[in-house]
């Protein structure tokens, strides 16, 4: 009896042991500021108390909790849709771009791979501004000039809200469409062609293939990618604030996002309390957002 | 799970303890306070010669000049911290109400006597360094934005002299990809001209807000049928490529434009604002004031560097190579007494304009005016809303927004 | 028989057009770049554009690496990355392992807090970080950016090399077990070949990300001679009214070109690993 129970305290150890650096580096860059926003939520740090701060209570919570106003529920809704779309736009066309680069025999398949990661290779900002002046200005833009040559009149592509929503997620999958595609490749590539080979012999077609033998076996591989990037998604920022919202390049369109609302409705006040209060809030939002479409985090075993 | 809890609550302590025990600094050498860091963003042009100027007159001192990308930002962050903070930094005024509130900025009369600031240097700028009494920046040189037009298309006579010819000479020439003038519509910055020139205000210098004030409102009603003539897009890059490139014929802009233009080869004219024909007020845009803050730690513990090379920037020297090569009014009066500055027409009309119009203003509640006036203005110039209902909108917005920031 | 052949052949030479198209219409805006960067003026907006400029000139890339310090920011770069890479490397391995194999109090608890951790706005990190580590003394030093950045991609890293070693069949393990091999040697003899793609995913994922990142190393870093590629190249173009958009392209494309070519190079490493074998799920 005994020692099996020092063997499993041992495991014990060891496995705490060997994971401590990452968990260390953990606590130390993703969970400190959380824990240290909170705490700041809880004060009246501002630009007239900046250093000489205390603790207020749940006031900025009261505070907060006002911002989510009338237009609080459109914001929330629009970065749900947002999401959806981005995400099932994202998936299936990763998807699909990841299986023809599997065919077998394809010979330029790296080449490929290389050229459709190239918007990966660019720091976000850099390509969001090309987006928006190269592409999408309305006195300028390649597209304009293509519209015109075409016969069309020119459009203000940023301007209007359903058209700049579109542009937006174009961006949007343009810079995330390489880091699923990279994910999704590297999946497709583990899973065992014998399955295929009797599924083949059972006459299966592409489409049972798919459903029956690659998703199910890619399922446990991507899904903590997917759940990052829905995330990432759900928190999109600079796509949305860069192309419509930037200071002194206001477009005219009002797609809101929680985040973007929350920077125009809290943090521009330089009120660092209240600013936590609202990060801290839209956290929680976010928890239970991901709890409702999926009961419990996917962990595969 | 009681260990994990234990181990996990010990290092958020350790961390706690970390961020706790930051050292205050105990005092520095000799060598320590003899070097100077400002921060600053400005264009490298104007960061050489004022490095060199500075270089030249304290060969003693270890000046270190450092460009900071997002320097109000940056600054916030690292407040007063002697390990990371500069000792000064070199920008426009109108952050000096944020600074001054969070403690971090140094009076500036701590160092030079008020009465040779008084006597040294042109009175408006002093009145926009002022934050509740106290002067919390030695200015260098100031500006504001000016009427420009390319001579290639409006010759000199033909420049309007009021807002109405300025708007015929628009529908005039606005066809076919050209436009008669040009400006960023829709930004506070440069809207804030046309508010001025009929009594209203984004915010006064009480930190009030000003949007539903019925000049602010008449102001953006009569705005209106310009912008009708301008392109959608209002940010720099569009703007000032149309004027570059020819395509606009008059804009308002910054001096910063003057020496591209003139690199790219246009004959360029700079003439006073248009007059508005119902206030007979001209479109005054806001003046800013570029000079040097002093953070308190420095100024504690390197006091007579600081004073040193304060002094240092105090001299005509450094104002008339800075307006030179930045198109902007010196600050220091003694400058003015240079032939190679009453000579640079860009330079005397700066200083013409930018004397007559309204700084910005400093206190930490413009932070917020910037972008909810700019919200406005999309609303009213590019979404189409109704300009009362907007400007209704965007004060009560304003309002709420100054309450959350206590 | 010869049917089915050609019947395959046409397959492949769609694929392939299907794929050229793809390719071309997701490079349209770096083309665009790229004929602005060969432009001899200064415009990112001209009204008659076309993918090869009229006036060809190569004065740009010449100003991107004499004008600016660019050799000195890849150097900042290629070291931040390279160490980044390695300490997330060391440190993500043995815990994606041992959360893959062993079974432990709280690690189903820690593997679902910690990818809800994202679920937080980041936007107000920078503050907390920065109070984390100035009183270390880490602000304004390499080993500052590289904690943040590896602690900032740890969750990442923990999370995809531990979902790829659950398809790694535990049987091969315990054979070597029983032939004596150490834990440690089954790891390094064993595993680690065979899960070489993810390995070369999530080193790729860590060089990217530190290749891109800007808002720390300008906020934490002073001075132009301390920026890595992509925060020099902030700098460039924040400063709209002096900046030269040919030449910020032409710095654009520089920066971005040694990240295709360690991709590209990388791709042999990304392939799978597994030959034989079937996959748990």
């Amino acid at each position: 009896m005994k020692p099996l129970k020092t063997k499993k305290k041992n495991t014990i150890l060891f496995s705490y042991l060997w994971s401590m650096p990452s968990l260390l580096l953990i606590c130390l860059i993703v969970i400190f500021p959380i824990i240290y926003t909170g705490y700041i939520s809880l004060t009246n740090m501002n630009v007239y108390h900046w250093f000489t701060y205390d603790l207020i209570g749940l006031k900025n919570y009261r505070e907060a909790l006002l911002v989510f106003d009338s237009g609080f529920i459109p914001a929330l809704l629009l970065t749900i849709l947002w999401t959806v779309v981005n995400m099932v736009l994202q998936l299936v066309i990763a998807y699909v771009l990841a299986s023809l680069l599997n065919t077998k025999g394809l010979r330029l398949r790296n080449l490929y791979r290389t050229l459709l990661v190239f918007p990966w290779a660019m720091p976000g900002y850099v390509s969001i501004l090309l987006w928006k002046t190269g592409m999408f200005n309305s006195q300028f833009g390649l597209l304009n000039q293509w519209m015109e040559k075409l016969g069309f009149s020119p459009i203000k592509w940023l301007a209007g809200d359903g058209i700049a929503f579109i542009c937006c997620t174009v961006v949007n999958l343009w810079l995330a469409l390489p880091f699923m595609i990279t994910i999704i490749d590297g999946a497709l590539q583990s899973v065992d062609q014998s399955f295929y080979e009797s599924a083949l012999l059972d006459g299966a077609g592409w489409i049972e293939r798919t459903v029956y033998i690659t998703i199910p076996s890619i399922r446990p591989i991507i899904a903590p990618s997917v759940i990052i990037t829905i995330f990432t998604t759900f928190k999109q920022f600079d796509v949305i604030y860069l192309m419509t919202q930037q200071a002194g390049a206001k477009t005219g369109a009002h797609i809101h996002t929680i985040l973007t609302y929350a920077y125009e409705n809290a943090f521009i006040t330089n009120n660092y309390g209240y600013s936590s209060a609202v990060s801290i809030v839209i956290f929680v939002i976010l928890i239970i957002f991901s709890y409702v479409i999926n009961r419990k985090p996917k962990e595969e075993v | 799970m009681k260990r994990i809890i234990a181990s996990l609550l010990s290092i958020v302590m350790l961390m706690g303890l970390l961020c706790s025990c930051g050292g205050k600094s105990q005092g520095l050498t000799e060598e320590e306070r003899n070097i100077i860091v400002i921060w600053h963003d400005k264009e490298e042009a104007v960061a050489e010669a004022l490095l060199t100027e500075l270089q030249n007159s304290l060969p003693e001192v270890d000046i270190r000049l450092e460009y900071k990308s997002n320097l109000t930002e940056a600054l916030k962050m690292v407040g007063n911290d002697p390990k990371a903070a500069p000792d000064l930094y070199f920008f426009a005024h109108d952050k000096i109400g944020v600074y001054a509130e969070m403690g971090i900025l140094e009076p500036i009369t701590e160092l030079i006597a008020k009465e040779k600031l008084e006597n040294a240097c042109v009175g408006i700028t002093l009145d926009a360094a002022s934050y509740k009494g106290e002067i919390y920046q030695l200015p260098i040189y100031f500006e504001t934005l000016l009427f420009m037009y390319n001579r290639l298309y409006m010759a000199d006579e033909k420049v309007p002299e009021t807002t109405e010819e300025l708007y015929a000479y628009m529908e005039e020439k606005t066809h076919g990809g050209h436009y008669g003038f040009v400006e960023q519509h829709s930004t506070a910055y440069y809207s804030a001209g046309w508010i001025h020139g009929f009594g209203g205000y984004i915010m006064n210098g009480e930190g009030k807000p000003g949007l539903n004030m019925p000049e602010t409102m008449a102001a953006m009603e009569y705005h209106k049928k310009f912008v009708e003539l301008m392109p959608g897009e209002s940010e720099y890059a569009t703007v000032n490529t149309l004027f570059q490139e020819g395509k606009a014929h008059s804009t308002i802009g910054g001096p910063w434009l003057v020496s591209a233009s003139r690199a790219a080869g246009m004959d360029l004219g700079i003439a006073p604002m248009p007059v508005i024909d119902e206030s007979g007020i001209p479109v005054s845009p806001y003046m800013g004031v570029q000079g040097v803050q002093v953070l308190k730690y420095a100024a504690e513990n390197k006091t007579d560097t600081v004073k040193k090379v304060l002094d240092a920037l105090m001299q005509p020297e450094v104002g008339i190579v800075l307006a030179k090569v930045s198109g902007c009014a010196p600050a220091v009066k003694a400058c003015y007494e240079a032939e190679e500055v009453i000579s640079d027409d860009v330079v005397m009309a700066m200083r013409e304009t930018a004397e007559n119009t309204i700084p910005m203003p400093n206190c930490p509640e413009m932070d917020i005016m910037w972008t909810v006036a700019a919200d406005m203005l999309v609303n009213i110039n590019m979404s189409g809303q109704d300009v009362k209902e907007s400007c209704e909108a965007a004060q009560k917005k304003a309002e709420e927004l100054i309450d959350k920031m206590q | 028989m010869k049917g089915k052949e050609w019947k395959e052949k046409g397959k492949l030479l769609l694929i392939n057009l299907l794929l050229i198209v793809v390719c071309f219409a997701t490079l349209v805006p770096i083309l665009y770049a790229f004929s602005v960067s060969l432009n001899e003026q200064n415009s990112l907006l001209g009204s008659d554009f076309s993918f090869i400029p009229q006036r060809i000139t190569l004065e740009n890339y010449r100003k991107v690496f004499v004008e600016e310090p660019v050799l000195l920011w890849l150097k900042n770069s290629l070291l931040l990355a390279g160490v980044t890479v390695t300490v997330s490397l060391c440190t993500g391995i043995p815990a994606a392992y041992i959360f893959s194999r062993k079974r432990f109090p709280g690690r189903s608890g820690i593997l679902q807090t910690l990818i809800l951790l994202y679920a937080f706005p980041s936007l107000l990190s920078m503050t907390a970080l920065y109070k984390l580590l100035s009183p270390m003394g880490l602000i304004n030093t390499r080993m500052g950016l590289i904690i943040v950045y590896t602690g900032t991609m740890a969750v990442f890293a923990l999370w995809n090399m531990k979902g790829y070693f659950d398809t790694i069949p535990v049987e091969i393990e315990e054979a070597s077990m029983i032939d004596g091999a150490s834990p440690i040697q089954i790891v390094m003899k064993i595993v680690l070949p065979l899960a070489k793609p993810a390995i070369a995913v999530t080193a790729m994922m860590v060089l990217i990300y530190v290749w891109n990142e800007y808002i720390f190393a300008i906020n934490f870093m002073t001075g132009e001679d301390a920026y890595t590629l992509a925060a020099g190249l902030y700098s460039l173009q924040a400063n709209e009214t002096s900046g030269s958009w040919p030449v910020f392209s032409a710095a654009a494309l520089v920066v971005s070109l040694p990240i295709l070519v360690i991709f590209f190079a990388l791709q042999k490493n990304m392939a799978s690993g597994l030959t034989s074998g079937g996959v748990k799920g």
